[in-house]
């Protein structure tokens, strides 16, 4: 007598052979059968034949089932096994379709972005394309596999309860998360991208191109994005390359109008290599070097001396000219292609980030002052570049003060930013950033990714605490609020409970870690491949990667200090200096334990404050479902950023500066402050100014400001737009008449040529009419 | 290019207006791209006032 049964979730339940009878009597009757008798006859030759099949074990539903099936063939009931059979891989299909995993993928597949939460986890990518939903189906996916098979059980429960969030589990047994790309080392004779090997570049447009593809092709070995931390310094060889073939061109043309020589461009190249070999020099841009002069003494050996110096003047001139141009043009093509191409199988833009500001040379110089000024016209009809993200770096005696050699930069750099955005402003004499800093050592300098993340300090090699061909290696955040929450108002109990989370975060990251570790050159064909990586041009192609991947962090993140202080206290650190130093010693005891885990393994562990965009919503949803809705803490549908001021709270721009300073020196994985501005900060320069010397006054690491920039694709107005557009007047979605645009000298020819574009200040100057000419035979 | 007499052309009927912000350190050109979450915060933003500090404003009694 068979008692009990096994249901597929492992729990046992009594035998009811009615329920046999029922499944067969409905199989039954959808061939037409009517006999319940007969359904019961069979289901008790069902019951003597798994006594056999089950042999004294308890009969599982798949073995009931199977001997349902045999019973029906042996007794000659066809149809009826036909339909059974047919049923039960129904139930089976939609039993699947219900296991969480296929429930997200139906979901990706039929509910557009605006109705999909998921689909718009990263805002960079497009979640209704197809690349962008095959992508989500990949990630979605491996996440499942991962906390199914991967994880050890205790980090995945954590991780599904939301007491902590594993950042980019997706990638987990792929890839590390970001690098800072040295372009002078990749440029350095020439690289690969797989297929065809791409020179050492010889002009500033090279130079801008080759960065493009080194972000896009990084951004296909790592989940995070792409940062060059020096890239005015990158910039300048293109631009010095540039003036010299231009300078030489150009004095093969003053020879042919100034000496009569027809064999003008072979002389050029011969004087140009005599007197590069005679000065040891090339001509340059600033000149001043004694290369122009000893040219022209040598032009004076054949020509007069008025020729002679006519010559070096045009060449001068026009080189000068060409190569502003040049890399005027270069710089606005870098703007367009990352804002334009695709990476990732074709679901984003690359996430690239530069950072410039501090290389005096007038090539550097020159590059930069050329990207600010394409990013200030935008894009092609005008539009607000998205990236690359610009991160200009303050430095007294650099660029701060009037006075210093790159000023101008600084006070060109606002005056961008005020209108576009970018770029945001690091700030290098914040202590924890000048510790180590070495003058004439670019790779020394502070350098952020655009989302915040910062590596410099380097425990495992303290030699070279720099910042080129390092990045950060994975990150996991623990929720504040939760643990505040669950304290219910005991201090002593919170922080042991934080240090039990941060205990299982270490555990986790190295986990992480020790996957990643096994990983070889070959995984990572750019990143590891052509040495971008430090030290990864030491190994061969099935190398292990785990030597070299100790350069790089292991990050504890945080969100949601505000919250959590106000479970704690009931008042958040915006409002209350006691929260304030509650506050700083919650997340200064985060960074102690970091710092001991990096004494301890001898690796690089750093305390993030967390960028969330998709963690953002994560924690309070599931925390408001847990513990109900709590003032201040759960009532929204976010959590506050990190260690900011909630952004609801009214505050001036200086008191938030000065409130979230502090915590930029413990968050040594990266910091970030925003300050909010009303209205249009182009028409108040000095207040956009004041703002940036308040935040480098105060000791903060990384700062931006918001604005809003609204834009009229109709009319091509950027400003502010509240209901109506201020240059056509019109409301959103309404048609404006075309000869009121054409009477604002727009859509001349009935198209986009005169909408909104800025064009190239250099090339429009130049335009002149053509003239026609009628050529006869 | 003409223009009827009766009916004047309408340019840019449903066209909204771009409204570029910072979702978290990078821009997004539409809220549409923004999750809920983020919209959520992006709605309470309020501005920040930089009227209080002159460093050569003097305090008169």
């Amino acid at each position: 007598m068979i008692q009990q049964i096994v249901k597929r979730d492992g729990r046992k339940a009594p035998f009811e052979i009615e329920k046999i009878a029922g499944a067969i009597f409905g199989a039954a009757q959808a061939s037409g059968g009517q006999d319940y008798e007969m359904a019961r006859d069979l289901a008790g030759q069902v019951e003597k034949a798994l006594e056999i099949v089950a042999a004294g074990e308890t009969p599982t539903v798949e073995q009931i089932q199977d001997t349902v099936e045999k019973v029906l063939i042996k007794n000659g009931h066809a149809r009826t096994a036909k339909k059974y059979i047919l049923y039960r891989n129904e139930r089976t299909r939609v039993r699947e379709m219900n296991t969480r995993l296929m429930k997200v993928y139906e979901d990706l597949t039929f509910q557009s972005s605006l109705e999909n939460d998921v689909k718009r986890e990263n805002a960079n990518i497009d979640g209704d394309t197809a690349m962008g939903t095959m992508l989500k189906y990949g990630s979605e996916g491996a996440k499942q596999f991962y906390e199914m098979f991967i994880l050890d059980p205790a980090h995945a429960k954590a991780h599904r309860e939301g007491d902590i969030h594993i950042h980019d589990l997706d990638f987990l047994t792929l890839t590390t998360t970001c690098c800072q790309i040295d372009l002078l080392k990749l440029f350095s004779g020439g690289f690969s991208t797989g297929h065809g090997f791409l020179r050492e570049p010889n002009d500033i447009r090279s130079y801008s191109a080759l960065a493009c593809i080194a972000i896009q092709s990084n951004q296909n070995d790592q989940h995070g994005g792409q940062s060059v931390p020096n890239f005015d310094y990158s910039m300048a060889p293109g631009v010095k390359k540039t003036f010299r073939k231009l300078f030489r061109d150009n004095l093969a043309k003053a020879l042919e109008v100034f000496g009569a020589d027809e064999n003008n461009e072979i002389d050029a190249k011969a004087l140009t290599e005599r007197i590069e070999l005679q000065t040891g020099k090339w001509a340059c841009l600033a000149g001043g070097n004694g290369y122009d002069e000893a040219m022209a003494a040598a032009l004076a050996e054949t020509l007069d001396e008025k020729n002679a110096a006519r010559c070096v003047a045009f060449a001068r001139k026009y080189a000068d000219k060409e190569t502003r141009k040049a890399t005027y043009q270069a710089m606005e093509a870098l703007v367009h292609n990352l804002n334009t191409m695709h990476s990732r199988a074709g679901a984003q833009i690359p996430f690239s980030s530069l950072n410039y500001g501090t290389d005096t040379s007038p090539e550097g110089r020159l590059a930069v002052e050329q990207l600010l000024l394409a990013t200030e016209a935008g894009l092609g009809n005008g539009e607000t570049p998205i990236f690359p993200i610009h991160i200009f770096k303050v430095k007294e005696g650099v660029n701060y003060n009037e006075g210093d050699p790159n000023y101008d930069l600084f006070k060109l750099a606002c005056r961008v930013s005020a209108k576009r955005m970018f770029p945001n402003f690091s700030f290098l004499d914040a202590p924890f950033n000048k510790k180590y800093y070495k003058p004439g050592h670019p790779d020394t300098e502070a350098s952020y990714m655009g989302c915040r993340t910062r590596v410099i300090g380097n425990h495992f090699d303290p030699t070279r605490e720099i910042v080129t061909g390092r990045g950060n290696l994975s990150f996991t955040s623990v929720n504040l609020p939760r643990i505040a929450i669950r304290s219910h108002g005991d201090i002593d109990w919170f922080f042991e409970d934080l240090d039990r989370k941060i205990d299982l975060v270490i555990e986790q990251l190295l986990a992480r870690f020790r996957i990643q570790c096994n990983k070889r050159v070959r995984n990572y064909p750019f990143l590891m491949g052509e040495g971008v990586w430090i030290d990864s041009d030491k190994l061969g192609p099935d190398d292990q990667v785990g030597e070299v991947l100790k350069h790089g962090t292991l990050t504890l993140g945080f969100i949601g200090l505000a919250e959590c202080l106000k479970a704690l206290i009931g008042k958040h650190h915006g409002e209350s200096d006691e929260a304030q130093n509650l506050g700083l010693e919650i997340v200064s005891h985060m960074r102690e334990r970091m710092d001991k885990a990096s004494d301890r393994y001898n690796l690089n562990f750093s305390l993030i404050a967390t960028p969330a965009e998709g963690l953002s919503g994560r924690f309070v949803k599931i925390d408001r479902q847990k513990y109900g809705k709590i003032d201040g803490v759960t009532d929204r549908d976010y959590y506050t950023n990190s260690f900011h001021v909630p952004v609801y709270y009214s505050i001036s721009a200086f008191d938030k500066i000065a409130r979230e300073a502090p915590y930029h020196e413990m968050t040594n994985g990266g910091h970030i402050s925003y300050i909010e501005l009303d209205g249009d900060p182009s028409q108040n320069l000095e207040a956009f100014e004041a703002v940036v010397r308040a935040m480098k006054e105060a000791g903060i690491g990384y700062g931006a400001i918001n604005h809003p920039i609204d834009r009229d694709p109709v009319c091509g107005y950027t400003g502010i737009i509240g209901e109506t557009c201020p240059r056509c007047g019109r409301h959103e979605g309404e048609g404006v008449p075309l000869s009121k645009l054409q009477k604002l000298g727009l859509y001349k020819e009935l198209n986009s040529m005169t909408l909104g574009y800025h064009g190239d200040p250099a090339e429009e100057a130049d335009r002149q009419p053509n003239e026609l000419k009628i050529v006869k035979d | 290019m003409e223009k009827t007499m009766m009916q004047e052309q309408l340019i840019g009927e449903g066209v909204g207006f771009e409204r570029i912000r910072r979702i978290t350190g990078y821009l997004v050109g539409t809220l549409d791209r923004f999750n809920n979450a983020k919209r959520a915060e992006v709605q309470d933003r309020v501005k920040h006032d930089t009227m209080c500090c002159s460093l050569t404003e003097e305090h008169t009694a």
